[in-house]
């Protein structure tokens, strides 16, 4: 044996940025996941040329999974060309030669923060949420050792009275994105601050989900046909946000999750968040041979 | 700024192997197709130097050697398991890590030669299964009767059944039903 | 108008960074090699916080940052990621470091000597301004010592040992891969010590000092005493593949210990060390580490919460990242807080109905 056969020869950066054993910890710590859904599994986490908080979590889940004939969508606050999603999905395809696409019905891997597509993502597809902060019990309880301790107990009593304490003072739950929701009826998760319209999408879906919060080293999964229940009391309905009235003033679709833009002079106008699918309504409307997908919701309700 | 090497054989071996993997656990009991046959790319994928291993075959733990890894000699330190047959390794295989509700990720995964389609029928239900699936593996039902004592849900052990290039698996949230 | 799928994202990061760029001009290799020779002490604090020891990819990480700290070790940590480990290095031993000073405030006199080193301690904060008037600053010639101190000096935790003031050792024969890494495993609490101690070696000078700090003004319950604080320079032992050990190189670094009171018979000790030398980083983290032991939950002497807040490049990113767009999460909270003011707003309107309705006594 010599030196040289410990190492490997030299090379500016490795393929797709993480160095072999970070991938096989992220590999080894997804699979966990999986076979857990909703568990948080602590990971190292190893630093990209990204800040921590910017996606970092997601960013290493997706730069283990890309391969050269990898397609990648990447939005942030569900559009494709924001800052950080340009830069995010810039740097993906530049360290693993993947492909870029905005049109969801066209990538192997989305990654997204605080959305979720409105075309009903397929089997053969991943989501890759960033997480800020994964413990939804940190509200309830900031010191990690004891909420995990709490997630070992199933103990999600103080998270039910937040709850409660709520419906109590304000007449309903509070709860804006980031609905706290029980998977496969044992681990309480964040779902990443994707609005409440979405959470839905996660449940019983055929695609799979990765959360990845990188700054707080945990990585969580929703597998493909696992149940994913948003808290709520028997005689309180789940609410999603009252966007099914709501029509887009570009491209003219109606019943999907908008953005509000104030008008000067008072009122607000509204653009349909999944920014692809307005562009692709605009396509269609114009004669383009573009294909809109199955959306979850269709009329504005949720019927997947 | 940035020179980025295109990805070696090794690469894509790993990288088409662990996604066989995970879509193996996230839909058990589908049948994945892995790159090569055998366990070894599977090791290759998965351990280095941070696991420790247990395998029973001497040409897989030479390999395993290689990553850095630690072999271990008992089943119950190891977080990887590597074995060329299931059969008769119910005594063994009692003493696997099941993790603790804490950290449910120390639960072992076992990666295991096992036929597909012939042998004992099961029935699969849990996340990941529509509904459920049945399918016929060649483990015996003293091993899945093990399994269901050891697993306790978030607790338990992870399996990885392959066949040739064929992989299935089965993580500890499967219902297993023997029929 | 179509709605136009503008790049424009794209185009305006480019710029941006760009502009940032332009601003700092032409980096070339003079200008690194100016940095490193001429910020010693800034290039250690980086090397630290980045758990990278290179002087020259530090250097290389301040000039394409302009100095921006935090960017900057987080340019080097990144690039860390992307480097194999080959080996792990033996353990350095006090008495072994090549020692430049060394110091005790514990007792007027220690075995092998007060060593001062290089230092500010005693000088005169006086800002040289005549430099800017066109009269550089030769600094004068040292005068050197009779008999010139010995580079390998004893460690005094050991003679305190041998006097049965600290507790022994347990001496355990733990094998070099057998030490776990920070950077290689998550962080999980209780964390054990080395994690601890490593989380500090990389941790923000700043956040150590403030934490730190507040556990010396009375946060903590322990006041530190340093009994040693020393700075030198390590020998990077590793093995050949044959078995021969080696020296790769050296390491500046530095290390203290603090002590307090008297616990379970013996002194109490806290130490840490770090790449380069920064002694207000050393003595504050061991000062934290001196009084993790019995600190209550959520206190800035829990290890808990000095290992996450004092991480830097975790919270700078986490800092910055307020600076992205939320519109989504804040749609979701004014859709609650309407929906919950029309709710109160019916109600109300409902019962002044039934009010009206309720037959007249």
């Amino acid at each position: 044996m010599s030196l040289s056969s410990l190492t490997k020869p030299w090379s500016a950066t490795s393929y797709g940025f993480l160095d072999a054993s970070a991938k096989r910890e992220l590999r080894r710590k997804m699979l966990k996941a999986i076979a857990v859904p909703g568990c948080q599994m602590p990971y190292a986490s190893r630093e990209v040329p990204m800040a921590r908080g910017w996606g970092t979590g997601g960013l290493q889940v997706t730069l283990t999974l890309v391969n050269p004939t990898s397609v990648v969508k990447v939005i942030d606050q569900g559009a494709d060309d924001g800052v950080n999603a340009a830069s995010i999905r810039r740097f993906i395809s530049r360290v693993s030669g993947a492909g870029e696409t905005w049109d969801t019905l066209a990538a192997s891997i989305v990654q997204s923060r605080h959305r979720v597509p409105e075309e009903v993502m397929r089997e053969d597809q991943i989501l890759v949420l960033q997480v800020p902060n994964p413990e939804p019990l940190r509200g309830v309880e900031p010191n990690i050792s004891i909420a995990r301790q709490m997630h070992a107990d199933a103990d999600y009593g103080k998270l039910w009275l937040t709850l409660y304490e709520q419906i109590v003072r304000k007449g309903r739950i509070m709860q804006g994105a980031g609905y706290p929701s029980m998977v496969n009826g044992r681990h309480v998760m964040t779902p990443s601050p994707i609005p409440r319209w979405d959470v839905p999408k996660l449940n019983m879906a055929k695609h799979l989900t990765f959360l990845s919060a990188g700054r707080e080293k945990r990585l969580f999964a929703v597998p493909p046909f696992t149940r994913v229940e948003p808290l709520v009391f028997s005689d309180r309905p789940y609410q999603v946000e009252h966007h099914a009235d709501l029509t887009c003033r570009r491209s003219g679709v109606s019943g999907y999750f908008m953005n509000e833009l104030p008008v000067d002079g008072g009122g607000s106008a509204f653009e349909v968040s999944d920014s692809n699918l307005g562009i692709k309504a605009i396509q269609q409307a114009e004669g383009a041979p573009v294909e809109i997908g199955k959306t979850w919701y269709r009329n504005g309700e949720f019927s997947a | 700024m940035l020179t980025v090497a295109p990805p070696d054989a090794i690469e894509m071996r790993a990288n088409a192997t662990f996604e066989a993997l995970m879509w193996a656990l996230s839909r058990p009991g589908d049948i994945r197709e892995l790159p090569e046959a055998g366990l070894a790319a599977i090791a290759e994928t998965l351990v280095d130097l941070e696991c420790t291993v247990f395998s029973d075959d001497p040409a897989l733990r030479a390999q395993i050697a290689a990553t850095g890894a630690l072999q271990a000699d008992d089943i119950s330190e190891a977080d990887h398991v590597f074995l060329s047959s299931l059969e008769g390794a119910e005594a063994r295989l009692v003493a696997l890590r099941c993790g603790s509700a804490l950290y449910p990720d120390d639960g072992a995964t076992l990666v295991a030669q096992v036929r597909h389609g012939v042998g004992q029928r099961v029935r699969l239900s849990g996340p990941g299964v529509d509904g459920f699936l049945e399918l016929s593996l060649g483990v015996s039902s003293g091993f899945w009767a093990m399994r269901a004592m050891l697993c306790a849900y978030p607790e338990g052990f992870d399996m990885l059944l392959v066949d040739g290039r064929s992989a299935i698996g089965i993580p500890r949230s499967t219902l297993v039903e023997v029929l | 108008m179509a709605y136009v799928a503008t790049r424009g994202g794209e185009k305006a990061i480019e710029q941006a960074e760009r502009l940032f760029r332009q601003d700092l001009g032409t980096i070339d290799a003079n200008r690194v090699e100016t940095i490193k020779q001429t910020m010693p002490y800034l290039i250690d604090r980086v090397m630290g916080e980045a758990s990278l020891y290179s002087e020259e990819l530090a250097a290389l990480a301040l000039a394409q940052t302009g100095g921006e700290l935090s960017e900057a070790v987080l340019v080097l940590r990144a690039w860390r990621t992307t480097q194999p480990r080959i080996t792990i290095a033996r353990p350095v031993q006090q008495d072994e470091i090549l020692t430049q000073r060394r110091i005790s405030a514990a007792f007027k006199d220690i075995p092998g000597g007060q060593i001062l080193g290089p230092t500010l301690d005693y000088s005169h904060r006086v800002l040289a301004t005549d430099v800017l008037e066109g009269k550089p600053y030769a600094p004068p010639a040292v005068d050197a010592a009779a008999k010139p101190a010995p580079a390998q000096q004893p460690s005094l935790a050991d003679w305190q040992r041998q006097q049965g003031l600290l507790a022994p050792t347990s001496e355990a024969d733990v094998a070099l891969e057998d030490i776990p890494d920070l950077t290689r495993e998550p962080l999980l609490f209780p964390a054990s010590r080395a994690h601890r101690l490593q989380s500090l070696a990389r941790a923000e000078t700043g956040g150590v000092l403030a934490l730190g700090y507040s556990a010396m003004r009375g946060y903590g319950n322990a006041h530190p005493t340093v009994n040693e604080l020393r700075l030198g320079e390590a020998e990077v032992v590793v093995r050949h593949p044959r078995g021969t050990e080696f020296s790769a190189g050296r390491v500046r670094v530095s290390q203290a210990e603090v002590t307090s009171k008297e616990k379970g018979g013996f002194l109490d000790l806290g130490f840490a060390a770090t790449f380069g030398w920064n002694e207000v980083k050393v003595i504050a983290a061991a000062t934290l580490d001196l009084n993790s032991a019995e600190a209550p939950v959520g206190s800035p002497v829990h290890e808990e919460f000095y290992l996450y807040h004092t991480e830097s490049v975790e919270a700078s990113g986490f800092c910055i990242h307020f600076k992205l767009p939320h519109y989504v999460t804040f749609q979701s909270t004014l859709d609650a807080m309407r929906d919950a003011k029309a709710q109160k707003a019916a109600a109300e309107q409902k019962g002044a109905v039934e009010r009206q309705t309720e037959p007249a006594e």
